[in-house]
């Protein structure tokens, strides 16, 4: 008992026990954090379940056309992802364009970034339009370069390495918020029902599947119906653009993960009355812009996310 | 036992009752990162997930230990720990934390629960650290 031995020091025996309860507390973290990874079926990889068996990289926002002082040369840093994308240091599986290739749409504007985008080194490209893409014409003009093997308005899926992927158009027929629409709806409904609940899922839009801020129209009106067809599968990833903003956000299973720009920063939800291209100070622009890399490995659940800033 | 949380001059029962209640509310804080990490989607966000896996089992670690008699400066850890927890919450809530952000208490109801034990844990051990601070100035009869 401590009311033997003099307060103010402590001594050999007290050291002794203080080591083993702190010792004691250490072991049964560790252990607990294995219980609790078990448990959730996450176990460490192994070396050699470590190697992702898909990998590619997002782009987005890149406004071909733009003519701003928040970036007065989007093609120039536009470019600059490209590059970024190449030097990876592996060839990705594909990358996808999450929408605003270009500013206004117009011919010259798409057939501009359709050029760029031949630069990248991956063997597929894949797009979803943004509601700068389809300006005056319900997307006709993006459909033309961008719409071939797609269905209807420019949706689509396809499984690669395992995974299910689902491009999603909500930016044609959109009021305040992105809209999906029944035929898609009944598409997404009709696509994931022969999969496994563990076929990992992930989605690509241009506007946010959540209600990130509905103000601004940064949401999905029909989404919920969209997503209520998932909420089976274990894992469900939704990978966005328009916010010029990384942002992320979990609900259950589905995951949704907002994604930077190629071209300029808009504000954080609510700071200023509406989203406005962001004037950034010299030399700051490429922090606020970048690319995202994201791989998956069989037999994880999750995917990996890894952001970059534009160099 | 090396020593309480409470002063040693406070009956047993409040001792226990102080320890029970720490160590209830580090394993409510514990227990709902654990079903977060588990089952709420929260292991995929990178930085994020392996936090909540550390956050639970550390504060379920905590909570066993102080209830079976641990050092005080377990209760003092469990306190700054839930005020580390607190903060982080703040800054998902606001700037972001490791480049995540969630809005309101969503999760609902965890996230409530969850910074309503923290909270507590941080109120019950500085009432407990100030109740023995003033004890001790108050000199004992005889």
């Amino acid at each position: 008992m401590t009311a033997d031995t003099d307060p103010r020091a402590m001594t050999r025996r007290q050291l002794l026990r203080h080591t083993a309860w702190f010792g004691s507390a250490v072991a049964l973290s560790v252990v607990g954090g294995e219980v609790i990874s078990h448990i959730a079926g996450s176990p460490e990889p192994t070396p050699a379940a470590s190697r992702p068996t898909l990998r590619f990289a997002q782009i987005s926002d890149s406004h071909i056309g733009f003519n701003g002082a928040a970036n007065p040369n989007v093609a120039d840093t536009f470019a600059q992802a490209i590059n970024q994308v190449n030097n990876l240091g592996y060839t990705p599986d594909f990358v996808i364009h999450t929408g605003d290739l270009t500013h206004l749409g117009t011919p010259e504007q798409f057939d501009h970034v359709k050029q760029m985008l031949t630069g990248l080194n991956t063997p597929h490209i894949f797009t979803v339009p943004g509601e700068h893409d389809a300006t005056d014409d319900a997307g006709q003009k993006y459909r033309q370069v961008f719409g071939a093997g797609t269905r209807d308005d420019g949706w689509y899926s396809f499984d690669v390495g395992g995974v299910h992927v689902i491009g999603l158009v909500n930016t044609l027929h959109l009021q305040k918020l992105g809209h999906l629409g029944t035929d898609q709806l009944d598409f997404v409904q009709k696509d994931v029902a022969p999969l496994s609940s563990d076929t990992p899922i992930i989605v690509f839009s241009h506007i946010p599947m959540f209600a990130m801020y509905p103000d601004w129209g940064w949401g999905t009106d029909d989404a919920a119906r969209a997503l209520s067809y998932l909420r089976r599968f274990w894992s469900v990833t939704c990978l966005n653009g328009h916010v010029h903003q990384l942002f992320s956000k979990t609900d259950g299973n589905v995951t949704f993960y907002s994604g930077t720009t190629t071209a300029y920063p808009l504000p954080h939800p609510g700071d200023g009355p509406a989203p406005k291209p962001i004037n950034l100070p010299a030399g700051k622009l490429k922090d606020a812009l970048g690319i995202r890399e994201v791989s998956y490995t069989k037999g994880q659940q999750a995917l990996a996310l890894k952001e970059q800033a534009l160099q | 036992m090396t020593s309480t949380v409470a002063k040693p001059t406070a009956g047993l029962p409040a001792r226990v009752a102080v320890r029970a209640a720490i160590s209830v509310l580090l394993a409510v804080s514990g227990v709902i990162h654990a079903y977060l990490y588990i089952d709420g989607g929260y292991r995929v966000i990178p930085t994020v997930g392996p936090g909540f896996l550390w956050q639970a089992s550390i504060f379920c670690t905590l909570a066993v230990l102080i209830l079976f008699g641990a050092p005080e400066w377990f209760s003092w850890a469990g306190a700054a720990l839930s005020a580390g927890a607190l903060i982080a919450f703040a800054l998902s809530r606001t700037v972001g934390l490791f480049g995540f952000t969630e809005r309101g208490w969503n999760p609902s109801p965890y996230a409530a629960l969850s910074v309503l034990a923290e909270a507590l844990t941080v109120v019950l051990v500085a009432a407990v650290v100030l109740w023995r601070r003033r004890s001790a100035s108050v000199p004992t009869p005889g």
